[in-house]
């Protein structure tokens, strides 16, 4: 059922360059309690962070299963709870967003300009993506295209990937009233009208908002940090760190690989205490790579942006756009972008 | 006319700016004045190429006339290509070479037929094109076939040769395994003993010129630091907020820069890679990695302009001045690649360059 979204706002999602935007369910927020500054384990500016656990569902699950998660380019949003949704009604929801989006086609809000596309909608879930017990299962939402001119028998293309997760959201889901579910981190892959057309039916039908994530130059150190010190079996790729100096006169880019074996050597004997990682730690970790640097190039990287982060377990870029590189990281990776989502929201 | 040699002409035409097609066709000159005429330069391209292929139809046109116009386009246009730079060398055994002596009168008959004939006895299948322009800079334009197909006239590689220097300009192709008898062949026809490819790479064919034959404003590469100079300057009129520690600094950046990156406008550049094999050295007090053995790391700067961009970093307040010599000797040592290894001895803190 339909909630009250304020009349008169558009249903265009967040852009990149992250415009703020009204909660079109700012109603909703008033009638629940206020959701209160959680104490994330992995907060925006910690003393502390305490080192991933190993992914506990590990064991069990299948790497297979979340294959294909891997090596794919996705944009991030944060997503404020779903008001009403319910992980037995997939079939409905698939349904009912194929009806939308062949609505906004007839409306001229069509997304590939000549071509004629049947859209088929699928909404599965993802039991093996949540950290604890009480995280909601991953919600996968895929796109398949059909021409419209051949038969059933026509081979379908998938067009367009998004999925909603929750990894060790405890301290969002812990303070939301029982009708809300909680699956804080969006992750979207495919046409950017397809994110928007998709991302207006969320927000019409579950009373949400979504907004592009951004990752700050601090939380690309923590990334480069903590998965540097993690354990790769084959060959890992280098340590990769990106440096844009955008107001000079010619912009320039700064490209810094370090080869993972010494990176690792580095962080194994700056990170002191075990089980836990601390904000200066990383500190040291990042100001040895940038002496090092300015060493050799009197170029201080401290005052230039950093805008990518790229190691063996994973990418991620300041606009929000990550990349999975190993299955068995993927959980701790969630959990870190998960609670990245949190704060966005709270 | 064959099919293929209008298609290429076809193409090659699409590819020129609408308001260039009718200087680039005379350039040519496959075309007499009156054919030209007839064309309506101010269509939309598609029917101007086609025009133009009717044309050439009339007056039979062969591939070796349709590679002079792809030439011609790719010497007005050559930044649209990734250039390499090599050097050719004669060993010392040529005494003549050694006291310099030496002007070679450079016979390009003979070079281009011995350049032919090289490449033609490796492999039949090749089309090869020569031209010439001012300051002895000739253009050879190669597309490469195999043994069994014909040469493919999209492949192709460019080479340009200054005949008074030994320097070749080589446009890297797609089929690098054609190099070493391009090498080869380029060698033995401008009388040289070998070739070897200098560690220098860009887009802008001038700015590599300008680098080798050094014809950007030079600059002096040694900083001698000059003594703090004591100056008693009365304060300006009215305002004494002007923090003179901070004038000073940006005068002495200024200064610093001028005279290690000279006067002039730089040399274009894209890109440089840097292969560090040096050792982490860190604060002692910091207790961190201590090893005996290189921190090995690749940096690589890009910029639309690397040299212009590379000098606005200090007074911009992102680097020291000077900058390092390992950024500011690029036009010097004329390469943009660099594997940078510890120098054992006195000043370990500066760095040797193989």
């Amino acid at each position: 059922a339909r909630r009250g979204a304020a009349p008169g706002l558009a249903p265009a999602m967040e852009s990149a360059d992250g415009a703020v935007r009204t909660l079109p369910s700012i109603g909703r927020l008033s009638r629940g309690p206020t959701f209160g500054r959680a104490h994330g384990r992995f907060g925006l500016s910690p003393s502390g962070r305490l080192l991933p656990p190993a992914p506990r569902s590990q064991e069990n699950a299948d790497p297979q299963r979340t294959a294909f998660l891997l090596r794919k380019q996705w944009t991030l949003y944060s997503v404020t709870p779903l008001y009403r949704f319910s992980d037995a009604r997939l079939r409905d929801y698939a349904r009912l967003l194929s009806a939308f989006i062949a609505a906004e086609k007839q409306k001229g809000l069509a997304v590939e300009v000549g071509v004629e596309l049947d859209i088929k909608v699928s909404v599965s879930s993802l039991p093996d993506l949540k950290g604890s017990d009480q995280d909601q299962a991953a919600i996968l939402v895929q796109l398949s295209s059909r021409s419209a001119a051949s038969s059933k028998n026509s081979e379908e293309k998938l067009i367009w990937s998004g999925w909603f997760c929750c990894v060790s959201g405890d301290d969002l889901s812990e303070n939301v009233p029982e009708d809300f579910t909680c699956l804080p981190l969006f992750l979207a892959n495919g046409g950017e009208s397809y994110t928007s057309i998709v991302g207006s039916w969320f927000q019409k039908t579950f009373d949400c908002c979504f907004r592009r994530l951004a990752i700050s130059p601090l939380n690309l150190s923590w990334m480069a940090a903590m998965w540097t010190g993690c354990k790769v079996d084959k060959t890992a790729s280098a340590m990769e760190l990106v440096f844009s100096v955008p107001c000079l006169p010619q912009p320039l880019n700064i490209s810094y690989a370090i080869h993972p074996e010494d990176a690792k050597a580095l962080w194994d004997t700056v990170q002191k205490t075990p089980g836990e990682i601390t904000q200066e730690e990383v500190d040291v970790f990042m100001d040895c790579l940038y002496s090092h640097f300015h060493r050799h190039f009197k170029i201080h990287l401290s005052a230039t942006k950093l805008v990518k982060v790229s190691t063996a377990i994973a990418s991620a870029h300041c606009d929000g756009i990550i990349k999975f590189l190993q299955s068995q990281y993927l959980t701790g990776v969630l959990m870190l972008l998960t609670e990245l989502a949190i704060s966005q929201i709270q | 006319m064959d099919v293929t040699v209008a298609e290429y002409i076809r193409r090659t035409v699409l590819k020129i700016p609408r308001d260039e097609i009718k200087t680039m066709l005379q350039k040519w000159g496959f075309l007499s004045e009156t054919q030209l005429q007839t064309i309506n330069f101010h269509q939309i391209k598609e029917n101007i190429s086609q025009d133009v292929v009717q044309l050439c139809e009339e007056n039979s046109a062969d591939i070796k006339q349709a590679a002079v116009l792809d030439i011609i386009y790719n010497h007005i246009y050559p930044n649209k290509r990734v250039w390499s730079v090599y050097q050719m060398n004669k060993t010392v055994v040529c005494f003549s070479c050694v006291t310099g002596e030496e002007t070679e009168f450079f016979d390009l008959t003979d070079f281009k037929k011995k350049f032919k004939r090289r490449l033609r006895s490796a492999l039949k299948n090749v089309t090869i094109n020569f031209r010439e322009y001012e300051d002895n800079a000739v253009w050879i334009r190669i597309a490469w076939g195999t043994p069994y197909t014909k040469p493919n006239q999209y492949k192709t590689s460019y080479v340009v040769y200054h005949s008074q220097t030994p320097y070749v300009f080589i446009s890297v192709s797609v089929l690098k395994s054609n190099l070493p008898l391009l090498c080869q062949a380029l060698v033995v026809a401008s009388n040289y003993h070998d070739i070897h490819e200098m560690e220098l790479r860009s887009h802008s064919l001038n700015s590599l010129k300008d680098i080798v034959f050094k014809r950007y404003s030079q600059n002096f590469q040694t900083y001698y630091p000059r003594p703090l100079q004591e100056r008693n300057v009365a304060p300006e009129n009215g305002d004494l907020r002007i923090i003179q520690e901070n004038r000073n600094e940006k005068e002495r950046i200024q200064r610093v820069n001028q005279e290690v990156f000279g006067d002039g406008p730089q040399p274009k550049l894209e890109f440089a890679q840097y292969k560090l094999e040096t050792m982490f050295k860190s604060d002692p007090k910091m207790d961190v990695l201590d090893e005996k053995e290189p921190f090995r790391c690749l940096v690589k700067f890009s910029s639309p302009h690397l040299l212009e961009s590379l000098k606005s970093l200090a007074p911009a307040g992102m680097a020291d001045a000077p900058l390092s010599p390992l950024l500011t000797c690029i036009p010097q040592k004329a390469r943009n690649y660099f594997k940078i290894r510890e120098k054992k001895g006195f000043f370990p803190g500066s760095f040797v360059s193989p």
